[in-house]
C-alpha cells in the first residue's frame, strides 16, 4: 500500500470510529438538553445494547443479526425507561451532586451487572473476519460499510424527528425551558420519556455497530463515554448537530493522532482535545448555572 | 489479630483518602470522579523515590507536593467547566494516569508494576510491623483529620460552603468562587496523595491495577454514605465499608464463586450509591444546617 492511501486509510477510519461517537454524543447532549444533566449512565446504554444483541444471537435464542437487532434495541429503550423511572424521576428537583452521583452509582451497578452475567472477558458475536472490499486503494470490510450507512439513516430519522414532528417540537420546546414548556400546555412526561428512549436506542446502535468492527466488553461504555463528552463540548453542548461533528472531529483526530504519538496513548487523545478547547474558549460551554 | 490490625490499618488510610474527597465533594461541592489519580500520584511518587534511595523522610513530602501540584494544574482548566462536566474531565483525568502508568515502563515499569517498596523510617524507627504501621497511618490520620477540620472551621472554609451554596451570592459578597475552587482541589490532592503514599509502603507493592475507577467509587461511596460536608461522616463510612469489603475478602469461598463476587460486590456499591441518593443523599450523618 502507498504512503497517500494509507493516509486515506486513516482518515477513512477516522470517520468510522467518528459516526460510532458522533451517535454515542447526540445522545448523550438529547439528554443534556432536556433535563438538563450528564448522564454518567450514558456509556452502559451503549454497552447493555451491544451485549443484549448478543443475548438474542446466542443460544437459547440464536436469532440471526438482523433479527436480534430488533428485541435489543427495544429491550435498551426499556432500559433507558427503566433508569429514568427508578432513578431520575424521583429525584429530579433535587440538587445537581445528588443526581450526579446517583447516575454514577447506576453506571457501577450496570457495568457489574453485566460483567456478573457474562464475564469480564472480550468477546465477539461470532462472525468471522473478513478481508475488506477493496476500491479506490483502500479496505472497507462489511461491517464499515454498515456503520456509514446506519449512521446516516440515525442522522436522517434524527432529524426527521427533531424538526419535522410535533413530538421533535414539544423536545426543543422543554430543552429551552422546562417550566415554560410545561405551562405552555406540552404533555413534558411524553416529551421526557420519548427522549430516554432516543437516547438509549442511539447508544444501542453506537454500542451494536462498535462491538460488530471490534468486540464486546464490559469496560466498552465507560471507555467510551469520554469521547462522547469531548465530542459534545467541541459542538456545543445540548447542540445536536455540534455533537455529530464534534464525534466525527474526535475519530479523525485519534486516528490521525497515532500516526504521530504510542497507540497506548490512543484513549487519551479526546481528553487532551477537551483540555485544549477549555483552555482555548474557557466560556463555551460553562452553560446554565447549578441551581 | 493480624487481620485486625489489617482492617485498621487499611481503615486509617481510606478515612485520610475520604476525608480528602470530602474537602472537595462535602465542603465546595465538587464532582470529582478522578481522585483515585491523586492517590496513586502520591503513591507512585514515594515508591519511586524511596526505591532510588531517597529516605522517606523527603520521599514524603516529594509525593504530597506532586499531588498537590497536578490537582493544581489539572484544576486550573477542570474548573473552568460547570458541574457536571468537571465531573467529566475528572474522570478523564484518572484515566489518563493510569494510561501514563501503563505505557510509561521506564519510569514504572507498567503492569508489571512496582515491588518491593521499602517500609518507611522516620526519626530512626523502620515502620514494619503491623502494629507500628497501624499507629504511623492512626497518627497521619488524626493529623489530616485535625488540619482538614481546622480548614473547614476557618473563614476559608466558611467560604468554600459559601462557594457551595450559591456561587454568585459569594462573588457578590467578593469571594473569587473559581480560585476557592481551585484551593480546595490542591488541599484535596495533597491529602489524598498523603493516603497514597500511606498505601504504597503498607503493600509494598503497586501497579495499575490498583488506581482504577473503582478505587474512587469506593471513596466517593464512603463520603457519600457517611455523610458528605461533616467532620465524622467519611471516617464512619471508612469503617462501615472497609469492615465489609475486606470481610468479604476474606471469607473461605469455593473459587468459581470469587469471581463473581468482585461484579456483585461492586453491584451492591453502586445500588448503594443511588439508594442513597434517591431516599437519604445526607448520608448516616447529616450536615448541621445543610441542605439537601
Amino acid at each position: 500500500m502507498d504512503s497517500i492511501s494509507y493516509y486515506l486509510q486513516t482518515v477513512l477510519n477516522g470517520i468510522l470510529a467518528g459516526c460510532i461517537y458522533a451517535l454515542f454524543a447526540m445522545g448523550l447532549t438529547l439528554i443534556y438538553g432536556v433535563l438538563n444533566f450528564v448522564n454518567f449512565a450514558h456509556g452502559e446504554l451503549i454497552m447493555w445494547g451491544a451485549y443484549f444483541l448478543f443475548l438474542f444471537m446466542a443460544e437459547p435464542f440464536g436469532l440471526p443479526l438482523y433479527v436480534a437487532v430488533f428485541p435489543a434495541l427495544a429491550l435498551t429503550g426499556c432500559l433507558g425507561l427503566a433508569m429514568d423511572y427508578s432513578v431520575f424521576r424521583p429525584i429530579r428537583r433535587a440538587n445537581r451532586l445528588t443526581l450526579l452521583i446517583a447516575a454514577m452509582g447506576l453506571s457501577v451497578f450496570l457495568r457489574n451487572a453485566a460483567q456478573f452475567f457474562w464475564g469480564a472477558e472480550v468477546r465477539t458475536y461470532g462472525f468471522e473476519v473478513m478481508a475488506g472490499t477493496q476500491f479506490f486503494g483502500l479496505y472497507l470490510t462489511t461491517q464499515q460499510f454498515a456503520i456509514i450507512g446506519v449512521t446516516i439513516l440515525c442522522v436522517i430519522a434524527v432529524y426527521l424527528l427533531f424538526f419535522r414532528s410535533r413530538l421533535g417540537k414539544s423536545m426543543r420546546a422543554l430543552s429551552d425551558n422546562l417550566d415554560l414548556a410545561r405551562i405552555s400546555g406540552i404533555d413534558t412526561k411524553r416529551a421526557i420519556r420519548a427522549a430516554w428512549v432516543i437516547s438509549a436506542v442511539l447508544a444501542a446502535i453506537g454500542g451494536i455497530l462498535l462491538a460488530l468492527d471490534t468486540n464486546l466488553h464490559p469496560e466498552m461504555g465507560i471507555a467510551n463515554l469520554i469521547k462522547a463528552f469531548a465530542a459534545t463540548l467541541i459542538g456545543g453542548v445540548g447542540n445536536l448537530w455540534g455533537a455529530l461533528l464534534g464525534g466525527l472531529l474526535i475519530g479523525l483526530a485519534e486516528n490521525i493522532g497515532v500516526l504521530f504519538i504510542s497507540p497506548g496513548y490512543k484513549d487519551g487523545i479526546a481528553f487532551v482535545i477537551m483540555v485544549l478547547i477549555l483552555l482555548a474558549r474557557p466560556y463555551v460551554i460553562i452553560g446554565e448555572r447549578s441551581d | 489479630m493480624d487481620l485486625l490490625l489489617h482492617l485498621l490499618i487499611v481503615i486509617a488510610i481510606y478515612a485520610i483518602f475520604a476525608l480528602s474527597l470530602n474537602v472537595e465533594v462535602g465542603y465546595t461541592g465538587l464532582f470529582n470522579f478522578g481522585h483515585v489519580a491523586f492517590f496513586a500520584i502520591g503513591a507512585y511518587t514515594s515508591a519511586l523515590l524511596t526505591l532510588a534511595g531517597v529516605p522517606f523522610v523527603w520521599s514524603l513530602p516529594a509525593a504530597l507536593f506532586m499531588a498537590g501540584l497536578c490537582g493544581f494544574l489539572l484544576s486550573i482548566p477542570a474548573l473552568k467547566l460547570q458541574g457536571d462536566y468537571f465531573g467529566i474531565a475528572t474522570l478523564g483525568f484518572g484515566e489518563i494516569l493510569r494510561m501514563i502508568v501503563n505505557n510509561e515502563v521506564w519510569l514504572t515499569k507498567g503492569p508489571m508494576g512496582l515491588p518491593g517498596i521499602p517500609r518507611p523510617e522516620l526519626f530512626s524507627i523502620v515502620f514494619d510491623t503491623l502494629p507500628r504501621y497501624l499507629i504511623l497511618s492512626s497518627g497521619f490520620a488524626l493529623l489530616t483529620f485535625a488540619i482538614l477540620g481546622f480548614v473547614v472551621l476557618s473563614p476559608f472554609g466558611r467560604a468554600l460552603k459559601a462557594v457551595r451554596d450559591d456561587e454568585t451570592a459569594a462573588e457578590i459578597l467578593g469571594k473569587n468562587a473559581y480560585r476557592f475552587k481551585i484551593k480546595s482541589f490542591a488541599i484535596g490532592s495533597v491529602f489524598a496523595g498523603l493516603a497514597g503514599v500511606l498505601w504504597a509502603h503498607y503493600t509494598t507493592f503497586i501497579g495499575p491495577g490498583d488506581f482504577t475507577l473503582t478505587e474512587t467509587i469506593l471513596v466517593l461511596l464512603i463520603v457519600v454514605m457517611g455523610g458528605k460536608g461533616t467532620f465524622l461522616g467519611p471516617v464512619v463510612g471508612a469503617v462501615v465499608l472497609i469492615v465489609f469489603q475486606e470481610s468479604v475478602r476474606f471469607l473461605r469461598l469455593p473459587p468459581e464463586w470469587t469471581r463473581l463476587l468482585g461484579p456483585l460486590q461492586q453491584m451492591i456499591f453502586g445500588l448503594l450509591l443511588v439508594v442513597l441518593m434517591v431516599f437519604r443523599p445526607e448520608g448516616i450523618i447529616r450536615e448541621k444546617g445543610g441542605r439537601r
